[in-house]
């Protein structure tokens, strides 16, 4: 026995009820004006009063449409037990008219324990329903249809809404049609004549504000009172988590996570993941495993896999975004090594791989899909031909590259030269979808992206350290110390010709 | 104590109520006089709740009503129509046209009843009715089988060889009611040629009544008709006016005996619709709205009146229930009722929506408007991922990747706001705005006046769409004062 009892048992209670949709959406219930209770109402009033009705339910999907429905009908079934027949049909499987047909049909006979033939025609069925229909409007038994997915029924020529529709209009039958859609056009997609014959009852489904997420997440997790769990550690763990709930950083984390997708079913997704990482020696939830979550829910595979890279893969990677900054033509394995080869002898590097050993790593990162060949046409050539493109950003290599801890200093410096552009127009094209400015990287752009003609004599120094680094970097098969011999010359270069034009003769080729 | 029954006069109603049930369970020894009082209350709202559903169902779209109001010109050409064609034993055609929700059906139903009658009085043999709804056909040619009763292939040649010769003189003559006629419309427009050409036949005996919604189908899809000079003749039924629908409600809330309705809500959802549709189907479902409306009113007060009804003093309970009495306005439904049930019929869900997404998809649809306010109409991901990132940059938010931002369009499409194309690759997806621009931008202003303590990024989002050229929402200040003094009490 001891404490791990209770906080196993407190674990299965609060997921259990994270698995269950009914226990969630029941929070919603006690609002007199929410969802719920007009359902419930339009529903009830359709049973007891004998008319017909239709009404559409629309949001977003994961904000509880269909569990919603699924309770308001169980609680019609438990009030009026023998009046309300179910039949549910899916716009993704039933779309055809015929095939809807059918299953209304099998769906009837099941729930009147009557035998359905499989081989009975689109004719037989369409005056079973009507039979159906006026039978049970005189038995007072109402029939629900829920058409799931419903902006699906209306392609084509809207058969089957039109006959549901128009069956409803006369007396002897009693019938509601709810419609559950995602598109929030659902309606102006109907035929004028099926959209005349449908009420235009709406209900709206929105992601839940604020204050409802707050009290929608206590609902969830504070431990009930009356359950098997010793009385004080159920109180400890409600006053712990009323503290965690009321504290700053655990409201920017939600924040966080509504930024990009503020559906309860994301909600509920990232509580359990977060429940889970409870500790059970302590037996309490903390902060630290709201944030332990948050990766699992927000996560990035392209940048899992490029952690698990090995350095000759990152090498290769950067080369291939190397050769496409140089807008090279071609961009095939034999070409990447060409570029390795070139970065090896400038950097004198002492990861040197052979030919062979590169090819398989090649094929890792064609398996890992981090890179893909251009097109699916050469498939009798080998490998070392074919055209091949990232499929990863520069973004990304960048943020990849840091959170591999063996990635060596090399790459990261030729990974930050991919910033200063050759000519003013890369900077339009890298700009604002390659630089992550707000991560304060010291990729700036201003100073470097002068043309060199225009630079006046006092922007000269800044100007020198680019074109070192061009040097020493754009020189194939060129060694350090012929690196800084060009450099040398490079600036003189420059300087001269700088003098040139604003005080001396101009030349238009300066030599030194 | 049984249940005693008693009776209760007020005004000019007489109530039979079982109020003993109720102070049976209060107090079995003595029936107090507030007891009574509190019993007289809940039979007030129960008979009113029994009203209200009687109304309801007066104004449901499948009760009937006894006459047809509105449409006695159509019904009379109709009829004589008929009535010439069955008296000289000759077929004919006619087609009637209209939009949906004008009676055209409902016109149909009273003239085969008057008809029938008719036949009967005059001494004339009653045709065959045939009531065909085209929808349920799966083949057009079934039409044909239908209209002989029997499953045979070659009904058409059938038919077609009876109405070419003479028959004998005893044979009826068949009326054919031809329901949502543009469902026969096939590419070559065989069917609805031939069954128009049935009657032009020498010795056809049918009677065939067309029931469409397009005014010109007899002369876009059946041309060779009129070289033949057998056009059929034309009804239209036209959109009701705003009295006319005042009209048709009144003669349906004629039979009961009390008024519900106050006159000026009749002629605010009269209106409204006549503009919108004259479909008289919206505005039935409009009224039974507003009663729907009228009836969540009072559910709440009663819920209070008879939990705490037991801890009031006499007084406050006699005050109430002579309110309750006299106060008649109270039970009728009013213009703002009627005002609530027309928004909610006509309103798009879309503002709301927007206001409610995630702020990422705000930010897209932001940078969606702004790339294509230059004139473009659709544009890749690719392109609106660069400009989502600049939108990001300059409100100092952190930007998803172009992974999640690929995700959250394909969201957007599937609500309906957005629009994406196919694509081998994802950035080459075309993505194009389903919702106009100024929808998008009045939804964020809306937040923007909401929000206005949160001093979220959004403000300088509508900056960036340059919002001070759009007009600002003219929100009353008494709505932003509210809502201040709301966040204010909030914060505290």
């Amino acid at each position: 026995m001891g404490q791990e009892n209770p906080a196993e048992l407190a674990q299965i209670i609060i997921r259990s009820r994270l698995s269950n949709p009914s226990f969630i959406y029941s929070f919603f219930s006690q609002f007199p004006d929410s969802n719920y209770s007009k359902l419930k109402y339009i529903l009830s009033s359709s049973v007891t009063e004998a008319c017909n009705n239709s009404v559409l339910l629309l949001g977003p999907r994961g904000c509880g449409k269909i569990a919603v429905l699924e309770l308001v009908l169980e609680e019609l079934l438990k009030e009026h037990p023998d009046m309300i027949s179910v039949i549910k049909l899916n716009g993704l499987l039933h779309s055809d008219n015929n095939c809807a047909l059918k299953e209304i049909s099998r769906q009837l006979c099941l729930e009147h324990q009557l035998l359905f033939s499989k081989m009975a025609s689109f004719d037989d069925n369409s005056q079973f329903l009507l039979s159906m229909l006026r039978e049970c409007g005189l038995a007072h038994k109402t029939i629900v249809f829920v058409l799931e997915e419903f902006d699906l029924f209306t392609q084509g020529k809207q058969r089957l809404l039109y006959s549901l529709l128009d069956a409803m209009q006369s007396v002897s039958s009693q019938a509601v049609v709810v419609g559950v859609s995602c598109r929030l056009d659902a309606d102006q997609l109907l035929e004028k004549r099926v959209r005349s014959r449908f009420s235009h009852r709406k209900l709206l489904f929105l992601p839940p504000s604020g204050k409802d997420l707050h009290s929608l997440v206590e609902h969830i997790l504070l431990l009930p009172t009356d359950s098997r769990l010793p009385n004080d550690y159920t109180t400890a763990f409600n006053a712990k988590l009323l503290n965690i709930l009321a504290d700053e950083k655990f409201k920017g984390i939600i924040d966080t996570l509504c930024y990009s997708d503020s559906t309860v079913g994301h909600l509920l997704r990232f509580l359990f993941s977060a429940v889970c990482h409870m500790d059970l020696k302590s037996g309490f939830i903390s902060v630290e495993n709201f944030k332990s979550a948050v990766p699992s829910i927000q996560r990035q595979p392209k940048m899992e896999a490029l952690k698990d890279c090995s350095i000759l893969e990152l090498y290769i990677l950067v080369c291939m975004k190397r050769l496409e900054v140089k807008e090279t033509e071609l961009c095939n394995f034999n070409s990447i090594m060409k570029e390795y080869k070139s970065i090896h002898d400038t950097f004198q590097t002492s990861d040197y791989y052979a030919r062979n050993v590169c090819l398989r790593a090649f094929e890792h990162l064609l398996e890992r899909a981090l890179i893909s060949f251009e097109d699916n046409r050469g498939h009798g050539q080998s490998a070392e031909f074919r055209p091949v493109k990232l499929l990863i950003s520069w973004h990304e290599i960048h943020q990849g590259l840091k959170s591999n801890r063996g990635c060596p200093a090399v790459l990261h410096k030729l990974m930050d030269r991919e910033a200063f552009p050759k000519k003013p127009q890369d900077l339009k094209d890298m700009g604002a979808s390659s630089l992550p400015l707000w991560q304060g990287s010291n990729a700036t752009l201003p100073t470097s992206s002068l043309p060199q003609e225009a630079v006046g004599f006092e922007s000269t120094p800044c100007h020198w350290n680019v074109t070192a680094d061009w040097a020493a970097v754009d020189r194939t098969g060129s060694t350090p110390m012929h690196g800084r011999l060009l450099v040398f010359l490079s600036v003189s270069f420059s300087v001269s010709k700088n003098i040139f034009r604003y005080g001396l003769p101009y030349r238009a080729t300066g030599r030194p | 104590m049984g249940p005693k029954r008693q009776v209760i006069i007020i005004r000019k109603w007489h109530f039979v109520s079982l109020s003993a049930c109720s102070l049976d369970l209060v107090d079995p020894l003595c029936i107090t006089y507030s007891a009574l009082v509190n019993s007289i209350m809940v039979i007030c709202i129960l008979v009113d709740v029994e009203q209200l559903r009687a109304v309801k169902e007066a104004l449901h779209v499948s009760t009937a009503p006894e006459s047809v109001v509105c449409r006695e010109n159509e019904q009379n050409k109709i009829l004589d129509f008929c009535k010439d064609c069955i008296k000289q034993e000759k077929a004919g055609s006619l087609y009637m046209c209209g939009c949906p929700g004008t009676g055209k059906s409902l016109s149909m139903e009273k003239v085969k009843e008057i008809l029938v009658n008719w036949a009967n009085e005059d001494g004339v043999q009653p045709p065959d009715m045939v009531s065909i709804n085209c929808t349920s056909l799966v083949n057009t040619s079934e039409i044909f089988s239908k209209k002989r009763h029997d499953r045979s292939t070659s009904s058409l040649q059938l038919l077609h060889n009876l109405y070419s010769q003479k028959q004998p003189p005893g044979m009826k003559m068949i009326l054919v009611i031809a329901d949502e006629l543009d469902y026969l419309i096939t590419k070559d427009r065989a069917v609805l040629h031939d069954l128009f050409m049935l009657t032009t036949l020498p010795f056809s005996k049918c009677i065939l009544l067309g029931i469409a919604n397009a005014i010109d189908l007899a002369d876009r899809f059946i041309p060779k008709l009129q070289s033949l000079n057998c056009k059929p003749t034309v009804i239209t039924f036209r959109a009701y006016s705003k009295d006319q629908i005042i009209s048709i409600l009144q003669e349906r809330l004629r039979a009961l005996p009390y008024t519900v309705f106050q006159p000026q809500a009749v002629e605010l959802c009269a209106r409204k619709v006549a503009a919108a549709s004259g479909d008289m189907r919206k505005a039935l479902s409009v009224c039974r709205s507003a009663i729907e409306m009228l009836e969540a009113e009072r559910r709440d007060p009663i819920s209070d009146f008879t939990s705490s009804s037991l801890e009031r003093n006499e007084d406050q309970q006699m005050a109430a229930a002579r309110e309750m009495m006299t106060n008649q306005v109270n039970n009728m439904v009013r213009i703002d009722h009627v005002a609530a049930a027309l928004s909610k019929t006509y309103k798009s869900p879309v503002v709301d929506t927007i206001q409610s997404l995630p702020q990422h998809q705000q930010i897209i649809l932001c940078s969606a408007v702004k790339l294509f306010r230059q004139g473009k109409k659709d544009t890749t991901i690719g392109e609106l991922n660069k400009h989502y990132m600049d939108v990001c940059k300059s409100t100092l938010i952190p930007p998803a990747g172009i992974v999640e931002l690929s995700s959250m369009c394909r969201v957007l499409d599937d609500q309906g706001i957005l629009k994406l194309g196919q694509s081998r690759e994802d950035k080459l997806r075309r993505v194009s705005l389903k919702v106009d621009g100024a929808d998008i931008v009045f939804a964020l202003q809306l937040v923007l006046f909401l929000d206005l303590y949160r001093q979220r990024p959004l403000s300088k989002l509508l900056q960036l769409l340059q919002w001070d050229e759009y007009c600002l929402v003219m929100v009353p200040t008494t709505l932003i004062r509210g809502y201040i003094d709301h966040r204010r009490q909030e914060r505290c």
